[in-house]
């Protein structure tokens, strides 16, 4: 029992900046990344949405018109 | 009369040891209800292959038949992880993005409660585990199986074993751990702020566009979350498109059914006595809690920083339930909320903070694979 607790640490090796260095840069260079794929679908997503409700409207304003315009032509 | 005792002279302490682990994770999925469709397999799976001569881990490479176990682990996980590949289809079909297309803002929560992970891995690293050991470790903080096991099986982790049963044990622990870790980091007051729900009907357009944009922008800057992400949208189109309902409906129901049963019982392959039982499995264990406590503290004060610069508050509760355990992170915030004020309804805001977390985990476990893919030489 003893020798499989020792055998655990003899695996590990705590404190070893080679590891460490890299870990660190990981911390900011993912952080960093996550936030960029977040912040360019936010915007992408807004930009779609600002597209898809500006050309709802350009329809329903040129269906109305037609409309309007189908009236005129019926009742002159 | 030898032949009758093979089994019992073989037998280590080990093995008994996983079965009672074995047991204790049946007892959890039956009695506690955490994650049974996962946990019972698995605990099931753990006494299969820790029965004495078991031939369903057999491995031709040790000159023995090959095992319905082994073989269904090198097909199904060690070649092309596409068993938990596959399983994103299913969740993509059963997520609805409707509440945060409605408040795209809460997206940030769901990448804030990443935090956990990549402190995770700083820890494992100080305490001595190897760079991609420390990696999947800190994986387990994205609160999310499939995604735990891609990275670790990517990797080439020793501790895929621990890191599966961690990763699916502490998702179901999330009402426990995350209820304290909220409560140390906010007051009252923030607790009970009041955000306007604005339940306006997303185009069916933008909903169609929603995976496309979230996987070609994912692809472009993180590539390597490409498989993870790709699927976990091709899903998502599928709900969305609406000519596809009876693939929908297959692929949340008796595909992703087949696949998690399959997942379960394969994944005990990993949980061999002589591969579990441990030290390090222990400091796993509590690396995973650490992960999820860091996870939540990160949400909650990214929802704290948000609210120092934005007219409208958000309820910082919401930053805990940008991880991705969906959606049972998105619960427990509506319950604290309703707990602190029955007027409160938080729930839609959760469940919107909750998808995001999704998304996010995939993109950070394809971020972790491709930044650490080379110093692991990948």
């Amino acid at each position: 029992m003893l020798n499989f607790l020792m055998a655990a640490f003899d695996n590990l090796t705590p404190m070893n900046w080679d590891v460490i260095k890299p870990a660190l840069n990981f911390l900011w260079q993912g952080l960093l990344a996550i936030f960029v794929v977040i912040g360019l679908i936010i915007i992408v997503v807004k930009l779609s949405a600002f597209a898809i409700t500006k050309s709802a409207e350009a329809k329903a304003k040129r269906e109305a018109a037609a409309n309007e315009q189908e009236n005129t032509d019926n009742n002159p | 009369m030898d032949f009758l005792l093979q089994g019992f002279q073989a037998l280590t302490w080990q093995q008994v040891v996983m079965w009672v682990i074995g047991g204790l994770l049946i007892y959890l999925a039956i009695k506690k209800d955490m994650e049974p469709a996962l946990l019972l397999p698995m605990g099931f799976g753990a006494i299969l292959v820790n029965l004495p001569l078991s031939p369903v881990i057999g491995d031709p490479a040790n000159g023995e038949h090959l095992g319905i176990i082994t073989s269904l682990f090198k097909v199904g996980i060690e070649a092309s992880e596409a068993m938990p590949l596959l399983l994103f289809i299913g969740i993509g079909c059963m997520i609805d993005f409707g509440p945060l297309l409605t408040n795209p803002k809460l997206f940030i929560l769901g990448g804030a409660a990443q935090l956990g992970i990549f402190v995770t891995i700083i820890l494992a690293a100080m305490i001595g585990f190897p760079l991609n050991d420390a990696a999947s470790i800190g994986i387990i903080g994205a609160a999310d199986g499939p995604t735990a096991i891609l990275v670790a099986i990517q990797l080439a982790s020793k501790y895929v074993g621990p890191i599966m049963v961690v990763a699916y044990s502490y998702m179901a622990l999330v009402p426990i751990v995350q209820p304290a870790v909220i409560k140390m980091c906010t007051t009252k007051k923030e607790r009970m702020i009041r955000m306007k729900y604005n339940a306006k009907q997303i185009p069916q357009l933008m909903r169609i566009l929603f995976p496309i944009i979230v996987t070609v922008v994912s692809g472009l800057i993180a590539p390597d979350s490409l498989s993870l992400v790709g699927m976990l949208m091709f899903g998502n189109l599928l709900r969305e498109c609406g000519v596809l309902k009876s693939l929908s409906e297959t692929a949340q129901t008796t595909f992703s059914n087949i696949i998690t049963l399959l997942l379960g019982i394969t994944i005990a392959f990993q949980m061999q006595a002589d591969q579990f039982i441990k030290i390090e499995t222990l400091i796993i264990m509590l690396l995973g809690l650490f992960a999820f406590v860091f996870d939540t503290i990160g949400g909650v004060m990214c929802a704290k920083l948000i609210n120092l610069f934005s007219k409208e508050k958000i309820n910082p509760m919401l930053g805990a339930a940008g991880i991705s355990a969906f959606p049972m992170a998105s619960r427990v915030v509506a319950k604290m909320g309703t707990k602190e004020d029955p007027s409160n309804h938080l729930l839609m805001h959760a469940v919107g903070a909750n998808v995001s977390g999704q998304i996010a985990s995939a993109i950070v476990g394809g971020l972790i694979i491709g930044i650490l893919g080379p110093f692991c030489g990948l």
